[in-house]
């Protein structure tokens, strides 16, 4: 039994502070303003108390900590990407999680799975090991593997895959990890207030004002604050912010749903991924299947869920894992994806200065947490893109300089 | 499953549609800036609200244009290419 | 012992036809119509399952399917709901989620730890030391989870439904009937659903009975009898979604409903009263003894004690004190005292309630002496469907409940769901909602009169919680949630309904908290200080009840295309691949030789004689009318305005940003009509395409898509024509039929589409012809060529040739980003046109520095050792300076060639690379000028020996 829990047992009143406390009223002016509570805009404020000594910090939230994509993504972590920028960065990232539990002192359950992505024809097979070749040259574990190793590794799975095309190989990568989402956005929360960081939750950004080209203030439903330095954190709702300051962006919003499965004793141990089949899946530490498949067809700003979705995974999983006919799907939900054209997240500074921006994480963004708020604390303590931010800026879509990414998304578009 | 009206078929399921992006018409290339171009090719307007989209009935292959509130998901009207502008 | 009662009337058990089965090992029996938890209960078995984090001894709690307590498996079933199973003769049931069966479970000792282990406090610990924590990981996957799935069974195949009605009602209790009955009466066509097996709702157990029963038999009469009434029992609505559209569940199948219109009269779900020990086996809702009584004759205890607001279920408390049970009233239950064991509560100690009711639990009152406790302290709206399509539900201090306050459009409320609680209301309500639901559509007139409101006390214990400081007290008993969970979870910050959700897991549960959520609410607006009066309730997530993802999943269709040639491949022995949607040979496999050998002997055999290879997949577009030429213009890099009638161009197609996305050869059959064939997975989305900017134009021009209307094949190498000329009724002498020429002629009789084209680099006729006589053909040709040795040839050898031809394949050579400059396709792009898709980015392109080109490569040994592949990186000094996209063995030039992306400044003929290749092995590799083979073109441009010697 470890030592930590003893604590519990030992104290009579519940021994826990609050982990998120908060001032009542909004301060005339901070030195920056972070919209959105979600794990981005929250390890951008620890990051900056923390490494920049910058503490004088308002996160703003519309509702409550992690609402967004934070709470509602499958919570897989992993740097198997196919460009050497998208690589780079999602390594560190993972450098990152590795270490978070610790530095936040909160159980994240980050835990090591191994990541498969299975291949289903010669195509996909040439994709992945670009992805392999290209992850190894910089260092991450990354390969391609044959069946033999598959169902050593996942001795359930039906590599013939019932009607579909079978599988004839995958990415490894072990390094893939899943963890707790939530606990990310809260351990960060938690640190960043105890550097003195404020999170004012349920506070709505209505305007921010500009002079010239240059930020001056922020409107929310609370009131105004002065501020030289904004940075927009709000993946699906980074269309709505960015018209605030008249930036024009490439992301659309959609849907992307998920669902859980009744829990179940501890059987699958790797993250299973199909492109091909569209689906993806992992056994939580509760038990259950996390599981997720496409992006919905059309942009709407909606979290509704459909029959349609549940439908196509279900075939899809079973497919892959027959015997789980008699499995139950317990909940279902669905977060806003904002999507940009070449599956690479926009970052960093913008033409308006003081107006930053860590928007375009779709479907990857869950897994980029540590890394997008420690590059873009940087970026904000020293006025200039962080050089793993560089590659992802918004002005590279004029300049025709993507970033392209498509051929290692899990999610199918 | 939503249901959508085609303009030429009628209420369908809406998994008889492909969605086709916003409706944006090009700009005279010749006439913008290399930037504008891009503007173009690249940005979108993603904010919540009624706007109007590219739709395309699988099945009969016709092209059509939607008022669609994406805030809401909800269809207000559809209507072929060739009624834009007639209100 | 056997606690079954007397016959009841109208109970839903048949006494003639018992059930045997076994639980933990041990044989039982009930009867046809029992569930599994009734038939245990019957039996007198208490404990019927063990908690989540506790493992506490737990018995028949909810019997409504929704509790965690009553959850069974067997060998091939896992989660089983016990509450709604019905019994099956020898089936094998155990509990979920002990360790060691349900009486001897070795985790009850958890029971012992729980101040170790408050709300949350797996994030507090087992982190540090890092390396530990996969220990304590495993440790705590082990214990978590319910069921163990079975991963040895097969697939069990269900289908899937379709149906379609005017009016849905869902719910057949009073309100639901009534409901059915006035929209059909008014001509609307009606389907009634309920989860139960049976109709009538809670006429069926609820209240006194000898009032509904009449009223039930009538209502019953007319909706058999009713035209437009259809009635499914133990159907779930599971799901209901924008549009009236809802996924209904059964044992058998998901069926899919269109309703023009909705009814949800799905009733209440009982809230609990917490008190500790208050999840001990005995402690039950009081609707659960009700139902155990009238619908499958069980006594629910001995001597139970019946915990009830006085004014609130009195008909039920009523009907139950009748069955002899004793009352509690102005008196609330302190705490239960536990039997120790297996064996649930010995009694309750009661403390007095002050003016509001609310319970004082220093002021003691009596012991009393009980086996079990029936709680009727308030309910719930069943609201799940109401909410998942939108319905605005806000709290009523008045009722102490949510209440349903805005509905979307059709979608109507009946019953209980609105607060109701008298007979006459709900079935008023019902009759309402029906007439209501009918009008809209358009059926009868719209309902005279308004809805009944809710008037009387409020049915709901707005607090019904005793919380000394000891004794586990439970919220969510899926969860082994108490009220110090929620007040610990609010003391650290989780003090909104969703962080509090999120961070104790409160209604994350089998139950999805349809026993608890509330009462987290209340605990949260206690904690807050805010009452709950006007705060709205989220939006709820499908399912209602959880779905068998094989309900889900159906039959599994998986949709591919054959090409016409199909069986012959298949009886020739091919090993079929997967391309897009289509099976394409990827060669024929010889007995006794590899893969690797088949497809080079295949490729030679087209150097050196005549190949035959379905092309059928690929996308074939026909244009027409005036501005079809202006159209292609458009659409492809090239120049087409000049192309002559008869002849065939290649033609690369961008998307707006300049990157190239499909390509296909162009060819001229009139000067008012093209054939155009595509990329084999582009063509859908190429001829989705084209109409939008043929529409966007304003172009006169007719397209369509004849994929799967021509079936399509190439006849290839030196012998080609040899084999075709006898059945075709032209010339195919060059000089008539030229390198790139088209023809239309018959052949065999077949009316056919002609293509001189050159992928491969030999001498090739690619013919097309009406997909129905496209078999007949190729064997035709098979035949035909038997003097000239013509074999098949599949994909790969295809692959193989065209490389040795220097020709790319989109979307292998190129990626998502590869513009045509790069692609080395520059050729094929006429930026000098005044428009086509994707000229004014590559314009922008144009003004900046290339970062890689396409060349031709092979490397210094014929064959490597250690072979490259596709997508290896090349590789200088700690660079990735380019990547290999094609590769192979060339059997004709007798050594290893390739394509790959180099940066601009090497591509120089004989610049010399290093490709890393598996296990980093270093290849070392130099530019060649493409093609490899016959670079001045001479074979596919035909002057063949065959044609010399003519």
């Amino acid at each position: 039994m470890p030592y930590q829990l003893l604590r519990f047992a030992l104290n009579k009143k519940y021994p826990e502070p609050c982990m998120f406390p908060t001032p009542e009223r909004l301060k005339p002016r901070y030195d920056v303003v972070i919209i959105g509570g979600g794990g981005h805009g929250l390890a951008c404020a620890y990051y900056l108390a923390r490494d920049h000594g910058i503490r004088n910090v308002a996160v703003l939230e519309k509702s409550y900590i992690g609402a967004g994509g934070t709470g509602r993504n499958t919570a897989i972590v992993r740097s198997n990407y196919l460009t050497p920028e998208g690589v780079a960065l999602y390594d560190e990232s993972v450098r990152l999680f590795q270490d978070l539990s610790d530095d936040l002192d909160l159980n994240l359950f980050y835990s090591r799975r191994g990541h498969f992505t299975l291949a289903h024809s010669d195509a996909s097979l040439r994709t992945m090991r670009w992805r392999a070749e290209v992850n190894k040259h910089l260092g991450v574990d990354s390969e391609v593997v044959d069946r033999q190793f598959i169902k050593a590794k996942c001795p359930e799975i039906d590599l013939d895959c019932g009607h579909n095309a079978p599988v004839m190989g995958a990415l490894y990568h072990p390094p893939g990890a899943i963890a707790r989402h939530d606990a990310v956005a809260w351990g960060y929360g938690r640190a960043a207030c105890q550097r003195g960081v404020e999170i004012h939750q349920g506070t709505t950004v209505t305007g921010i004002r500009t002079e010239g080209d240059r930020v001056t203030a922020v409107e929310t439903n609370r009131g105004v604050i002065e501020t030289r330095c904004v940075l927009s954190a709000v993946a699906g709702y980074t269309p709505r912010i960015t018209s605030m300051v008249g930036l024009r962006t490439p992301i659309t919003v959609h849907p992307l749903q998920a669902c859980v499965t009744e829990p179940l004793k501890p059987w699958l141990n790797v993250i299973m991924v199909s492109a091909s089949l569209h689906i993806y899946v992992s056994q939580s530490s509760r038990g259950e299947l996390v599981m997720g498949a496409s992006l919905d067809p059309y942009e709407v700003h909606s979290t509704r869920s459909t029959l349609d979705f549940v439908e196509g995974l279900a075939g899809h999983l079973l497919e892959l894992f027959p015997f789980l006919w008699d499995v139950k799907l317990l909940r279902q939900w669905a977060g806003l994806s904002d999507m940009t054209p070449d599956f690479s997240p926009i970052m960093g500074t913008t033409r308006i200065d003081g107006f930053l921006i860590d928007a375009g994480w779709g479907t990857w963004g869950f897994k980029a947490t540590p890394v997008s708020g420690k590059t873009m604390a940087w970026t904000i303590a020293h006025g200039r893109d962080h050089d793993l931010v560089k590659p992802f800026r918004l002005s590279r879509f004029e300049e025709f300089d993507l970033v392209g990414e498509k051929g290692a998304a899990s999610v199918g578009h | 499953m939503k249901l959508l009206r085609c303009p030429i078929n009628g209420l369908r399921p809406i998994q008889e549609f492909y969605y086709g992006g916003e409706y944006r018409p090009m700009p005279d290339p010749d006439a913008s800036t290399d930037a504008q171009w891009a503007d173009y090719v690249f940005n979108r307007d993603g904010a919540p609200g009624v706007r109007l989209e590219w739709w395309y009935h699988l099945a009969s292959g016709v092209w059509f244009l939607a008022e669609h509130d994406t805030a809401r998901d909800v269809f207000l009207r559809t209507f072929l290419f060739e009624e834009l502008g007639q209100g | 012992m056997s606690r079954r009662l007397a016959p009841q009337p109208g109970e839903w058990i048949d006494r003639n036809r018992p059930v045997t089965f076994r639980f933990e090992g041990r044989p039982y029996s009930g009867f046809a119509g029992d569930t599994i938890t009734s038939a245990l209960w019957a039996a007198g078995v208490r404990v019927l399952g063990r908690s989540f984090k506790y493992h506490r001894p737990r018995g028949l709690y909810g019997l409504d399917g929704s509790d965690s307590n009553a959850m069974f498996e067997t060998r091939d079933v896992v989660n089983i709901r016990g509450d709604r199973a019905p019994i099956e003769e020898g089936m094998d049931l155990r509990a979920v989620n002990t360790f060691g069966g349900v009486e001897r479970d070795r985790l009850r000792i958890m029971n012992r730890f729980g101040r170790f282990t408050p709300v949350g406090f797996y994030y507090k610990a087992f982190h540090r030391p890092r390396s530990l924590f996969p220990f304590f990981e495993n440790q705590i996957r082990r214990v978590a989870g319910l069921g163990t799935v079975n991963s040895g069974k097969a697939l069990r195949h269900t289908p899937k439904d379709y149906a379609f009605c005017d009016v849905l009602v869902i719910g057949a209790g009073p309100a639901g009937l009534a409901a059915a009955l006035a929209a059909a009466d008014a001509g609307a066509r009606v389907l009634l659903v309920d989860e139960s097996p049976r109709l009538g709702g809670s006429l069926t157990w609820h209240g006194n009975l000898d009032d509904s029963r009449d009223r039930l038999a009538d209502a019953l009469r007319r909706v058999e009898a009713h035209q437009r009434i259809q009635t499914r029992t133990a159907t779930c609505v599971a799901g209901l979604y924008a549009d009236g559209w809802a996924a209904l569940i059964d044992r058998l199948r998901l069926t899919k409903l269109r309703a023009r219109a909705v009814i949800v009269a799905t009733g209440v779900f009982e809230q609990p009263a917490v008190f500790p020990h208050n999840d001990l086996p005995g402690v039950m809702f009081a609707g659960a003894a009700q139902r155990l009584i009238h619908h499958y004759a069980v006594l629910p205890a001995e001597r139970p004690v019946i915990d009830t607001r006085p004014e609130g279920d009195s008909p039920a408390a009523a009907l139950l004190k009748r069955e002899g049970i004793n009352l509690l009233a102005g008196r609330f239950i302190a705490r239960a005292r536990p039997a120790g064991g297996l064996a649930g509560i010995r009694g309750v100690e009661l403390c007095r309630v002050d003016e509001r009711g609310l319970p004082r639990i220093e002021q003691r009152a009596e012991q009393l002496a009980c086996d079990a406790v029936v709680m009727s302290v308030g309910w719930t709206p069943n609201d799940t469907l109401l909410r998942m399509v939108g319905t605005r539900m806000e709290y009523s201090a008045e009722r102490e409940q949510f209440l349903p306050v805005e509905l979307p459009g059709g979608v109507f409320a009946a019953g209980k769901v609105n607060g109701l609680v008298g007979l006459e209301d709900r079935w008023a309500d019902g009759l309402h909602a029906g007439q209501a639901a009918a009008s809209a559509l358009g059926f009868g007139a719209a309902p005279g009169g308004s809805r009944p409101a809710p008037a009387g006390p409020a049915i709901n214990h707005p607090y019904p919680v005793s919380d000394p400081d000891e004794g586990k007290n439970f919220v969510d008993l899926d969860e082994d949630l108490q009220v110090k969970d929620f007040r610990n979870a609010i003391q650290e910050g989780f003090n909104s309904p969703e962080l509090l959700k999120r961070y104790s897991t409160v209604g994350m549960g089998p139950s999805q908290g349809k026993h608890a959520n509330l009462m987290a609410l209340r605990v949260l607006a206690k904690e807050r200080g805010e009452p709950l009066a006007g705060k709205q309730i989220t939006t709820a997530r499908p399912f209602s009840t959880p779905v068998a993802l094989g309900h889900l999943a159906g039959r599994i269709f998986t949709p591919y295309r054959h090409t016409p040639a199909h069986a012959f491949h298949t009886e020739r022995g091919a090993r079929m691949m997967f391309a897009g949607t289509w099976l394409r040979p990827e060669y024929y496999e010889v007995v006794g030789k590899t893969r690797e050998a088949c497809i080079q002997e295949e490729a030679l055999h087209v150097r050196g004689a005549v190949g035959l290879i379905d092309v059928g997949t690929l996308g074939k577009m026909e244009l027409g009318g005036p501005d079809a030429v202006r159209f292609l213009e458009r659409i492809y890099t090239g120049r087409f305005d000049n192309l002559k009638v008869g002849a065939s161009r290649y033609g690369v197609a961008c998307d707006e940003s300049g990157v190239v996305i499909d390509d296909g050869v162009v060819a001229r059959l009139g000067p008012d009509r093209f054939y155009v064939s595509t990329t084999t997975s582009g063509a859908d989305a190429i001829y989705r395409e084209w109409q939008r900017w043929a529409l966007c134009w304003g172009l006169k021009v007719i397209l369509n898509n004849a994929t799967a209307h021509w079936g399509a094949m190439n006849l290839a190498g030196p012998r080609a024509r040899q084999v075709l000329q006898p059945l075709v009724d032209i010339s195919l002498a060059a000089a008539d039929f030229p390198y790139m020429g088209v023809r239309e002629c018959r052949l065999d009789g077949v009316p056919a589409r002609v293509l001189r084209v050159g992928f491969v680099g030999e001498l090739g006729y690619e013919i097309h012809v009406p997909a129905g006589h496209a078999l007949g053909v190729w064997n035709r040709l098979m035949e035909a060529g038997r003097a000239a040795d013509v074999r098949p040839f599949g994909v790969e050898a295809q692959r193989l040739l065209r490389l040795e031809k220097g020709h790319i394949i989109v979307s292998q050579d190129t990626d998502g980003l590869t513009q045509p400059f790069e692609a080395g396709l520059g050729w094929a792009v006429k930026m000098d046109k005044p428009f086509f898709i994707g000229q004014r980015s590559l314009k922008i392109h144009q003004r900046r520095p290339l970062k890689r080109t396409l060349v031709g490569f092979q490397t210094d040994e014929a064959r490597p050792r250690t072979m490259p592949r596709e997508n290896h990186l090349i590789i200088e000094g700690k660079e990735m300076i380019g990547r290999v996209t094609s590769i192979a063995y060339s059997p004709t030039l007798k050594r290893t060639i390739g394509l790959a992306y180099l940066p601009p400044s090497m591509t120089a003929p004989d610049t010399r690379f290093t490709i890393r290749a598996d296990g980093g092995e270093l290849v070392p590799a130099q530019v060649c000028r493409i093609p490899f083979y016959d670079p001045a073109g001479e074979r596919q441009r035909m002057t063949t020996p065959e044609e010399d010697a003519r």
